[in-house]
């Protein structure tokens, strides 16, 4: 099951590593917990409503990785999400190919979500405008993780994306965005992005 | 657009503080440092007197940053007419033809100046950065461990070889450069508790007990380093949770982790107090905690 990014999702990947371009950025992408699981969903597109950015960085240390994924699955089981999918941008921009940390997350977040995804931030690519969209989506398919090609069907509303994320850009909310990395600096930081969400949400 | 003395209703001289600040703190807020030094060339150059040199280099630095060429370039003119003959100068060249991936005729910069004179550090450590920056982690490597058999107090480069290393996934390796910067700076905080995380990451149950007095050390000496605190109820947990450990030890780590999360909960609280979003966040941590404890017993 191919997943799709809705603007909050997209929006946030970006902001996190236009706050950072001097480092390698991650998080993790959930979707809505589907009730049903029809047999033959496959073909069906999961759709990741949000993200959650993780850390800035250093990304391959292991202990507040840990609590990351823990304390976050915990408040997608609260919210009825799931953790759907991982997105990295490297520290060059040239780079960019999932490493070894990303695709330790990614089996991790395989365990609990068969088809999670792995989605790469080609930075390189990363301007305010916005034109196209500067994702590589990698699946898990015969134990490698290939890469997909990425069109608009890859977005809920591509334009609505595009739209809304070179706003944002543009306003430099990227500084009011807050990671996991924050949090754990001051623990007031809300991981979740009220504030950015609530931009989004004036913007669609 | 407004100006940066307008939007935040701030003078010349606090302005050159704020640099001053930034400056003594490394910070590398590039674009919050193009817009107040930018400002403050353009509206007050005659006032800052010899400060104005340190921040000419200070926002070149910081335009590089933003891809701003045509103000590292007014810097940069400035203060080439000023000190003609500066390796300091020559350096900040060599930064920009970096900025714009001319690394060859960047290189050239640098290894004259070290020819004049072979122990300008700086030079040597642009050269390595240009080694990372074209992705040849290896050689990175290889040539910051030469620089540091020579220069072996050089603090930022133990911290960074530690950095390359981690990004090298060796651990290990990574350890000893922080163990170099624990002996050298007892009272940081920081430099155990990455260590912790570092000994953590290594795996195995000696690196994962070690993991634990580092996180609790950090704590000692900064008990508000949420990292310690959560690294110290995570390899708290895991050692109880382990097969191989003595009953002793069991209990012991059981303890460490029980006043861990009390204390993960009343710092939570404490942050807590008064706002409604918040207390998801306390919620999920609750949760945690008690769900590592039935993994645990």
């Amino acid at each position: 099951m191919p997943i799709q990014l809705t603007s909050q999702a997209y929006c946030k990947m970006l902001l996190h590593a236009a706050k950072y371009p001097c480092c390698a950025v991650n998080g993790l992408l959930v979707a809505e917990k589907s009730k049903e699981r029809k047999k033959d969903s496959h073909g069906d597109m999961v759709l990741c409503v949000d993200c959650v950015p993780l850390f800035h960085g250093t990304l391959a240390l292991a202990p507040m990785l840990e609590v990351a994924l823990t304390l976050i699955d915990t408040w997608c089981k609260e919210n009825k999400y799931v953790i759907a999918g991982y997105y990295q941008a490297n520290e060059r921009t040239k780079d960019s190919r999932p490493n070894q940390v990303a695709e330790k997350v990614a089996a991790r977040i395989c365990e609990n979500f068969h088809d999670a995804a792995i989605v790469m931030v080609d930075s390189s690519r990363l301007t305010i405008s916005c034109f196209e969209p500067i994702v590589l989506i990698y699946d898990h398919h015969e134990n490698k993780w290939k890469s997909r090609e990425v069109t608009s069907e890859t977005f809920e509303d591509w334009s609505e994306a595009q739209k809304i994320t070179s706003a944002l850009l543009e306003g430099r909310s990227y500084e009011n965005l807050i990671d996991f990395d924050n949090h754990l600096d001051d623990l007031r930081n809300d991981w979740t992005n009220p504030v950015i969400n609530k931009s989004v949400l004036d913007l669609c | 657009m407004a100006s940066v003395s307008e939007l935040y209703d701030v003078g010349w001289e606090e302005m050159r503080d704020k640099l001053r600040k930034w400056r003594e703190d490394n910070c590398r807020n590039s674009e919050q440092i193009v817009d107040v030094g930018e400002e403050l060339i353009s509206d007050h150059a005659s006032k800052l007197g010899d400060d104005i040199w340190i921040i000419y280099e200070q926002v070149m630095i910081a335009a590089l940053d933003c891809s701003r060429d045509d103000l590292a370039l007014t810097c940069l003119q400035e203060l080439r007419k000023q000190f003609p003959d500066s390796h300091r100068v020559k350096r900040l060249s060599g930064m920009r033809l970096e900025a714009l991936e001319r690394y060859d005729e960047a290189n050239k910069h640098y290894d004259s100046i070290l020819q004049d004179d072979p122990t300008n550090t700086a030079a040597r450590k642009r050269k390595i950065s240009i080694l990372k920056a074209q992705g040849k982690s290896a050689e990175a490597i290889r040539e910051l461990n030469e620089y540091l058999e020579q220069f072996v107090g050089d603090q930022e480069a133990w911290h960074e070889l530690s950095e390359l290393y981690i990004n090298e996934h060796d651990y290990g390796k990574s350890a000893f450069c922080l163990e170099e910067l624990m002996m050298s700076n007892p009272h940081n905080h920081l430099y155990c508790e990455q260590y912790a995380e570092v000994k953590y990451t290594q795996g195995g149950l000696e690196n994962l007990d070690l993991s634990r007095k580092y996180f609790a050390q950090a704590l000692r000496l900064n008990n508000r380093n949420m990292r310690a605190l959560f690294g110290l109820y995570m390899s708290a947990s895991h050692i109880a949770a382990s097969p191989k450990v003595s009953a002793k030890v069991k209990k012991d780590n059981m303890k460490y982790a029980a006043w861990a999360g009390t204390q993960i909960n009343r710092a939570y609280k404490l942050a807590g107090r008064g706002t409604k979003e918040n207390k998801c966040s306390m919620k999920a941590v609750e949760e945690m905690l008690e769900s590592m404890q039935i993994t645990m017993s």
